[in-house]
């Protein structure tokens, strides 16, 4: 396999730029690459599953059309992500939803 | 025959047990034990309540009721009080803001800026190497904007200091990548117009200039008389992957010894004072130049005056004794650290200061127990009385553990206190108590892991660690690694852990499975091997632990993983066979004075 490692994110293309915008700088703060995808409307955890099913790296986010966001590792149970994020959430806590899922990665305390 | 149901109970300082005893003639069956709390201080009339449902638990496990029994048996006890004190005695400060050392987890770019600090908006009058000064409020995207302008417009920018966490982002959209350090909270203190410097290493490496007396010397054209003077600042910077120095006029970091107060001591003929930041080795010298100890009394307005004071009042309101009458009997002092935040640090910066715990302990003679007794036989409608004094009735005890035999020193590792008790061949007993136990222990482990939580500490205290390594595995202390078949939740995830009969807890550290390990082991060892031997010598023939075949550990800290290893090892040196009780050869090292208490009344009945 060729493919690159990285976080792969997956949003509807519904919600608030600004919120992708967030979520990728705060994964790419901790140095890691992200692999952003437009796909048909889902729930932020359905989406970050199955992104994280998709991810080299086991780990995915999930933006719905509303501007919520989850976090999860493809070794998980579907139904139980490791972070979500309320939509409407300020800014901070957009970011440490890209912060979290890299730590995933990095295998460092996530709070 | 008939069977006669006989109870123990042993007011301990922290715990109160119970053991019930079926006895016929002179032979016992024990039926069940139980263990509470001890309400109250130990010799006290308030340890009726705990002594009462120890009982009440105890025949509840045995099966029995509280009408089938003849005699509660106490022990004599010595109320003992121990207090502790913590005196941090050396301490960070800088002043007029001259530098940042912190370790943000993610700073920027690499190498080693030096120029004037210049607000980012103000970048446009600037000229020279600068160094820009972002506050908060400002976004990652902008602020790199404005570097690259400024770089464009011919300006030498040679670093940057954030407030928020964006140092990477900032980097990620330079034309020319420069070192900056982010998570600076007090960014808007970094003093502006003056020479500066800001450093990062490379990922897994420390700062190599700005941690050097003579690299700040060459970064700030300093003369000798100056580089003597920013030396504490190149220290105290030492080990960290990212710094700030700002050259302020007056500008200082210093490592001040805190006067902390001095201490008495008083004994074997003589008064000798110690000051308290000589450190522990200094005041256990001294200490035991006076032994035994009459008495020990802090400065007034010290630390460690209001802490021996304190004792001294606790002991005045449980006893009745007048304040002028109780003496402190013992004093442990330990040497720690305690991680403080630097006083004039702009972003939270942490420095260890040397600090001295002390643990003291006062006695008396006037013990109560027999109101207790009183109200015990009261409240079960039963005879109770006081069956034999705390040492020997744990020696009796201890001697039921299957290899042991006369002469015989018991280790009971308490809370408070660490007690010492020998039986010689001749059936000579003799006691003491010294200050400084589980309690001194895990005071120790949370300071020195700046852990607010009491109960964080006394789990690493009790808990072997882990590091979690995966949603499905840890890796244990000792390397071996274990598998869950459900995922571990997220807070404890790449986390040092306890591993809690609940399950992985989380402890709130950055520091690593091997530093809060040592922290934790060191603490052990400081308190239980330093007292074992200590409270040994005292009661040691001639004070020579040689002169001793057999040591029993007994007490709730002899059921610690490793507190009987660390003891057996300070006392391997000297011949000793050391292990853990195991009463009756079934019980471990619980319930040894219960036990004992009742042999003692079938022996002598």
């Amino acid at each position: 396999m060729t493919e690159k490692p990285a976080i792969v994110l997956r949003h509807t293309g519904y919600a608030d730029p600004a919120v992708l915008r967030e979520v990728c700088a705060g994964a790419e703060e901790e140095g890691v690459p992200t692999r952003v995808e437009q796909v048909r409307e889902a729930g932020a955890v359905a989406l970050a599953h199955a992104a994280a099913l998709e991810s080299p790296l086991e780990t995915g986010i999930g933006i719905d059309g509303s501007g919520g966001v989850a976090v999860h590792h493809a070794s998980l149970p579907p139904d139980g992500p490791v972070q979500r994020v309320e939509a409407g959430s300020p800014r901070p806590d957009l970011r440490i939803a890209g912060r979290t899922a890299a730590r995933i990665v990095k295998v460092l305390p996530l709070s | 025959m008939t069977r006669r149901l006989v109870v123990g109970v042993d007011i301990g300082n922290s715990t109160t047990e119970a053991c019930v005893a079926a006895v016929s003639g002179d032979s016992v069956e024990y039926l069940g034990t139980a263990l509470t709390h001890t309400t109250g201080v130990k010799g006290t009339p308030d340890n009726t309540d705990g002594a009462v449902s120890a009982v009440r638990r105890a025949l509840d496990r045995a099966g029995r009721t509280e009408s089938e029994v003849e005699t509660v048996l106490l022990n004599e006890a010595t109320p003992v009080i121990s207090g502790l004190a913590m005196e941090t005695i050396s301490e960070t400060i800088i002043t007029e803001s001259t530098m940042i050392g912190h370790n943000p987890a993610t700073p920027g770019g690499e190498g080693l800026g030096v120029g004037t600090t210049v607000a980012i908006d103000a970048l446009s009058g600037a000229s020279g190497p600068t160094i820009a000064v972002v506050g908060p409020g400002w976004d990652f995207d902008d602020v790199a904007t404005e570097l690259n302008a400024a770089t464009e417009r011919g300006l030498e920018v040679v670093a940057a200091v954030l407030a928020h966490d964006d140092a990477v982002l900032v980097v990620n959209r330079l034309r020319t990548p420069i070192p900056v350090v982010d998570e600076v909270g007090a960014v808007e203190k970094v003093p502006l117009g003056m020479r500066a410097a800001v450093e990062v290493a490379p990922p897994g490496r420390t700062i190599r200039t700005l941690s050097d007396s003579y690299g700040l010397a060459s970064v700030f054209e300093l003369d000798p008389d100056q580089t003597k003077h920013v030396s504490p600042v190149a220290r105290a910077l030492t080990g960290n992957r990212s710094a700030v120095v700002v050259r302020t006029p007056s500008g200082d970091v210093t490592d001040r010894r805190i006067p902390v107060g001095t201490l008495t001591l008083r004994g074997a003929g003589k008064t000798l004072q110690v000051d308290v930041d000589a450190g522990a080795e200094a005041i256990m010298e001294v200490l035991g130049r006076v032994q035994p100890l009459d008495d020990a009394t802090g400065e007034a307005g010290t630390h460690v005056g209001g802490m021996l004071a304190q004792v001294r009042d606790t002991m005045t309101d449980v006893t009745g004794q007048p304040a002028a009458e109780i003496r402190i009997r013992d004093v442990l002092a330990v040497d720690t650290f305690v991680p403080k935040e630097v006083r004039g640090g702009l972003a939270g910066e942490v420095a260890p200061e040397n600090a001295v715990a002390l643990a003291a302990m006062v006695r008396t003679s006037r013990s109560r127990m027999q109101v207790v007794a009183d109200e015990v036989a009261a409240a079960l409608g039963c005879r109770a009385e006081i069956g034999g004094v705390e040492g020997e009735m744990a020696v009796r005890g201890a001697l039921t553990t299957p290899g042991t035999a006369v002469p015989i020193a018991v280790l009971d590792l308490g809370g408070g206190s660490t007690d010492a008790a020998l039986l010689d061949r001749d059936g000579v007993c003799s006691a003491v108590h010294v200050a400084g136990a589980g309690e001194l222990v895990t005071k120790l482990i949370g300071s020195e892991l700046a852990l607010d939580d009491r109960e964080q500490a006394e789990a690493v205290k009790r808990h072997p660690l882990a590091k979690v390594e995966s949603f499905f595995h840890v890796r244990h202390e000792d390397g071996t690694v274990q598998f869950f078949p459900e995922p571990l939740p997220s807070h404890v995830f790449a986390r040092v852990v306890t591993m809690t009969p609940e399950g992985p807890a989380p402890v709130a550290t950055r520091h690593s499975v091997d530093h809060v390990r040592r922290v934790r082991r060191e603490a052990k060892r400081k308190v239980f091997a330093v007292n074992a031997v200590r409270a040994l010598k005292q009661v040691a023939p001639g004070g020579s632990l040689r002169m001793l075949d057999f040591v029993v550990l007994l007490g709730g800290s002899a059921l610690d993983f490793e507190i009987p290893d660390l003891i057996a090892d300070a006392l391997a040196g000297y011949g000793v066979v050391c292990g853990i009780g195991n009463v009756h050869g079934s019980e471990g090292p619980r319930n040894a004075v219960a036990s004992g208490l009742v042999d003692a009344h079938v022996a002598g009945a």
